[in-house]
This record gives C-alpha cells, structure tokens and sequence, in this order.
C-alpha cells in the first residue's frame, strides 16, 4: 500500500463525479479523492489559494473540457506551463470525442485522453482501468518533500 | 417577338391601345405571382434549413441528459438488482431498456444530421480505392457470412470522400445483411449514363417489395422487426442524403426473393464542369 496518493477529479457534473467515485471506489487501489467543480477552483486547489490553504498536491488529475469560468483546456495549458505542476499526470476525461479537442490537449501536454463511455458498465471500468494504471503499474514521479 | 427577347414582358400594337389597361393589369399579376413564387422558395429552403439545424442542435444536446439517465438506471440495476421485488426488477429493466435504445437513436439523428455540416474539401477520389477500404471495413460480416463480392471497374469522381466510403460501406453492409438462405453475392459497378456515373450494388438477398421502394429510404423506417434485423433504420436515409448532397439520386430496383440492386448516380468529373455554378451555389447554401 502507498499511503498518501491523492487524486483530484475536475468535473463541473455532480452526476458525472459521483459515477468516477463508483469507479475509483471498484479499484484496488488506496487513494484520496478530492472534486472541484470549475477550472478557476482547480487552479486555486492546485495553487492552495483561499480555502484551499490545505489543499493536498495530487498525484493524478482526471480533468473534464467544457467547464464553467475557467475551461479545462486553459487549465491544462495553466499547468503544462508551470515547473510547479508540469510533472503531474493530467488524463482528460470528457464527453468530447472531436478530434480537434484531442489533439490540442496532447499537444498541450495532456498524459492521457479518455472519452466517457455513454454507460454504467463501461464508464465504471474505465474509471477503474485509469486508477489501476495510473496508480498502480506506472510509475509516477516522487513528490517534493512539503 | 424581338422585343420580348430583349426584355419587355409583354407587347402592345399601337392598334390594341385600346387593351392597354388589361395588360398592364396581366403583367402586374404575372410579376406578383412570379415574386409570390420566389418568396415560397426562399421560405421553403430557409425552413429546411431551420429543421436541420434543430435536428443537429437537438441531437447534440440530448446527449448529454440521456447518458446520465442510462448511466444512473443501469447503476440502479446493477447494485439493486434481486433486491427490491419482482416487479422493480421489471421497472428499472424497461427504463434501461428505454434510455439505451434513445441513446442509439440520439446517436444515429446525429450521424444524419452531420452528413455534409462537416464542410470537408470535395477532392478527386478514386472509387476503386474507396471499395477497397469499404470491403476492408466489412471483412468480418463479409467472412462470416461467406460473401462473394464481384467488383467491376469504377471512375474516379470529384466527391467528400469519408461520405462516399459511408456510402458504399451502408449499401454493401445492407446487401450482406438482408440476404437469402443462399451465400450473399455481391456485385459492383459502375456505368457511364450521360454527364453522370451510376453506380450500382447488387445482391441476391431477400429483395424488397415494390411498395416499400420509397420509404426505406425514410429516416428510421425499417421493415423488419428489431429480432429479425437489428438496426434502427438510419442507414439508407444516410445514404439518400448523401447521394443527394452531391446532386445525385438514388433508387432500387428489386424483385422480393430474387434480390436486389440499389442505384445511384453522381456527376462524372468531365461532367462537372457544366453544371459548376449550379453546384457552388448548392454547396454555399447549405
């Protein structure tokens, strides 16, 4: 067991956040689940601005396109540009199958490009398949001692 | 008559003044309705193209409420399934059911609708190598059902070629799909008929009756249970749509229990020069 991996899901749907739960939850995998809800509260969760003071640095974020004030597109290209966050693992995970969408977030630095499946079935195991993978076989980089 | 060649509307003898004012009258009434016509047609196309817009917006959008409800009812199922009693077993099953089968409708009103929004470059396609790729993509039901494919020499064309791959792969997949009780034949090719090629893909399946000619080319109209064929009915409308996009027809021909051939035709490249302005206009409008 590696105590202390944190994954930060960023979802402006309430419905879609509980369904990733379900899958993480299916994982065997020991983690701790934070969720915001909008690109701008991801940068201040990220940044640990304003309530936030606290916040935990993830080691792995899900992270969807079409959000309110701050697009998830800007928020990956906010992270890939800093040194402080660069390192940190970003799956986009989203409705979005355009193939405009998919290779502008690689091309930004995205590691991964998920579209979720239009099922219970399916989204619970790919949710379940990215933990295993993310959190278990690769090998993600160590955190800076905080 | 050399009057009206250059542009007057109606001609008057100086003997005749005296059925002047019924002329004017006529040519009065004659622009009216000419205008009343036009008016018709610009109202006819914008209205077309206010429906389509509503179909791809309403496709699009129903998406995403559609695939909570099948998300969330398939949850209940699953962790609630021998649960609860019989008949909430049933229950949930039917909504299930109901959310998944609109899903694929959803998604095929939206395969529909996207057929020429995408405003992809019309370029010269060689239709050898679109089949190809077509009895590529088809390789499986064309091997499990033991097909034999017969390929006659086709043109090359000027046409959007993702579209012109769907409809060869729709209308071969059609010709495998509803065959007979012998192994499916399926023969392709392609004939000069004027400024135009007419395809054609011919089988020797259930074929089709002669009353049905037109409507299996309306969008979810199917004439199989769901049991019999799965499919909802979108395939040859996709094809129809497409065919038509590009100024073409299609049409079958058909007798029930011999088979089938489904035809269509599309501007040959030396045919297209012609017909070029007709056809900007046709692709800026829409």
């Amino acid at each position: 067991m590696n105590p202390g991996i944190e994954v930060l899901l960023v979802d402006d749907s309430p419905a879609d956040l509980d369904l990733t739960r379900e899958g993480l939850s299916r994982s065997r995998q020991q983690f701790q689940v934070s969720a915001v809800a909008d690109g701008a509260e991801a940068i201040c969760f990220l940044r640990r601005q304003g309530k936030y003071a606290q916040a935990p640095e993830p080691d792995l974020i899900l992270l969807d396109l079409n959000l309110p004030r701050k697009d998830g597109r800007e928020v990956l290209s906010e992270l890939k540009n800093d040194p402080q966050f660069t390192r940190i693992p970003v799956v986009i995970f989203t409705t979005s199958q355009a193939t405009s969408d998919v290779n502008r977030s690689y091309a930004e630095g995205a590691n991964c490009f998920v579209s979720k499946p239009g099922n219970f079935p399916e989204y619970a195991a790919a949710v379940q398949f990215m933990a295993d993978f993310w959190l278990s076989l690769a090998i993600l980089p160590r955190k800076e001692m905080q | 008559m050399e009057c009206i060649k250059q542009g007057a509307s109606d001609y008057v003898l100086k003997d005749q003044l005296l059925r002047l004012p019924e002329a004017v009258r006529r040519a009065v009434r004659e622009r009216q309705l000419r205008e009343e016509h036009r008016k018709l047609l610009d109202d006819l196309a914008r209205s077309n193209r206010d429906l389509e817009q509503f179909a791809y917006v309403a496709s699009h959008d129903l998406q995403e409420p559609l695939r909570m409800v099948a998300a969330y009812t398939q949850l209940l199922a699953e962790r609630y399934q021998g649960k609860l009693d019989e008949n909430a077993d049933k229950y949930i099953h039917y909504a299930v059911d109901g959310a998944t089968r609109m899903q694929r409708l959803v998604q095929d009103l939206l395969a529909f609708s996207r057929v020429g929004r995408k405003g992809a470059e019309r370029c010269k396609v060689d239709c050898n190598a679109i089949l190809a790729t077509a009895l590529q993509n088809l390789q499986a039901s064309i091997e499990e059902s033991g097909s034999r494919i017969e390929r006659g020499e086709l043109p090359t064309i000027t046409a959007e070629t993702s579209e012109l791959l769907q409809l060869f792969q729709n209308l071969i997949g059609n010709a495998i799909k509803f065959r007979g009780s012998d192994a499916p034949v399926v023969r392709i090719a392609a004939e000069r008929a004027g400024r135009e090629w007419v395809f054609s893909i011919a089988d020797n399946g259930l074929g089709i009756a002669p009353e049905h000619f037109e409507t299996i080319f309306v969008i979810f109209k199917r004439l199989h249970t769901r049991s019999e064929y799965p499919g909802n009915g979108i395939g040859l409308s996709i094809c129809k749509k497409i065919v038509e996009q590009q100024g073409g027809r299609i049409w079958v021909e058909s007798v029930p229990g011999k088979g089938s051939t489904f035809r269509f035709s599309l501007l040959a490249q030396d045919g297209r020069a012609e017909r070029k302005d007709k056809q900007d206009v046709g692709s800026r409008a829409s």
